[in-house]
């Protein structure tokens, strides 16, 4: 939990008791390290990540331990998520021919949605991708991946042309569109795909920062408790709707980087 | 476009590609505004004649509008 939150439920602050709403800030994306190792601060969302990079490594490791033609238990579970990816992630952009970047995409997919998880799990509460250091590290694998694949099937002359022709622009007015399409694919692409998750998830955990310190504070046996359990209510359908774009966000991370390595891989349209 | 088309599990060409088609589209938007605006504001700074910003983010916005029309209507 955050400073400000422990501090609102600590010192009891109700309206009407002479304190203010404590509003929550990006003071509360801050946290204080938990330990150093060799000059590197240890954070709360450091072990976050490390937590979501565990429990994906252990489940599949659990899962196709020993692998059986009739899947049970766990097996059954991990080939549920593997097979939801390679279909409706995978195969809608790349094809058969994309199988082999199956663990790559099932990766990325679980690492991004177990760290947006980890903002409804009590007592942890906090995405590690509102960090933007966690998207932004996830948005660099993608883009070196993508263009290392471009390069590779098409040679780094081809693959720039590529890059920097729009398909179907008469030539006169090339010299004004490569440019925006040469930026929008190497600069503009890595940018969105980090902004687009860790503002939805810094969002997400901001709105139900204020209706949750909200219903603690407006709690009073006054008129305040009719508005306390309205931001009690809206606590409940925001935490709802994060469940959704909790997935939403890993979804769209996960298809935007299957999408970029079709891109790369495409001879022609 | 993709390999053995029509087995299942494969994408129907003849559909858009869903949420990517979109952001491609956006990426354009943001990549057009931005580098044009750029270059508009460095010749603003230059000439010191500061009208010329917004006229670099409008032309790039209409060249991010033309690539996507040149893709959409391609083939």
């Amino acid at each position: 939990m955050s400073d400000v939150s422990v501090m609102t439920t600590a010192s009891g602050c109700h309206i009407f008791s002479g304190c203010g709403y404590p509003a929550p800030s990006i003071e509360d994306f801050y946290f204080k390290p938990i330990f150093t190792v060799g000059g590197i601060a240890i954070t709360k969302p450091v072990v976050l990540a490390v937590l979501a990079g565990a429990i994906i490594l252990i489940f599949f490791y659990v899962a196709f331990r020993k692998p059986k033609i009739v899947p049970r238990g766990t097996q059954n579970l991990g080939e549920l998520g593997v097979l939801f990816v390679r279909d409706q992630i995978l195969r809608q952009q790349l094809g058969r021919k994309g199988d082999g970047y199956l663990p790559f995409i099932v990766a990325i997919f679980f690492f991004v949605w177990i760290m947006n998880v980890f903002s409804l799990i009590p007592l942890i509460q906090f995405p590690a991708t509102s960090k933007i250091a966690f998207p932004a590290g996830l948005a660099l694998v993608v883009w070196v991946t993508y263009i290392t694949i471009g390069i590779k099937v098409k040679g780094p002359i081809g693959y720039f042309k590529r890059m920097a022709v729009p398909e179907g622009a008469p030539w006169w007015i090339l010299p004004l569109l490569s440019p925006v399409e040469l930026f929008s694919n190497i600069l503009v692409r890595p940018f969105t795909l980090s902004i687009r998750l860790f503002a939805n998830m810094l969002s997400g955990h901001l709105l139900l920062l204020v209706f949750g310190l909200a219903s603690w504070y407006l709690f009073s046996l006054s008129i305040g408790l009719l508005f306390s359990v309205t931001s009690f209510l809206l606590t409940i359908i925001l935490t709802g709707l994060e469940v959704l774009i909790t997935a939403l966000q890993a979804f769209i991370f996960a298809t935007l980087t299957a999408f970029y390595i079709a891109d790369a891989m495409e001879t022609s349209h | 476009m993709n390999g053995g088309g029509g087995r299942p599990g494969d994408r129907d060409p003849s559909q858009p590609r869903g949420p990517s088609e979109g952001w491609t589209i956006l990426s354009y938007m943001i990549g057009g505004m931005a580098l044009y605006g750029f270059v508009g504001w460095l010749a603003a700074r230059w000439t010191g004649w500061t009208v010329l910003f917004p006229i670099g983010m409008l032309f790039g916005l209409a060249s991010a509008i033309a690539l996507i029309i040149f893709r959409v209507t391609r083939s």
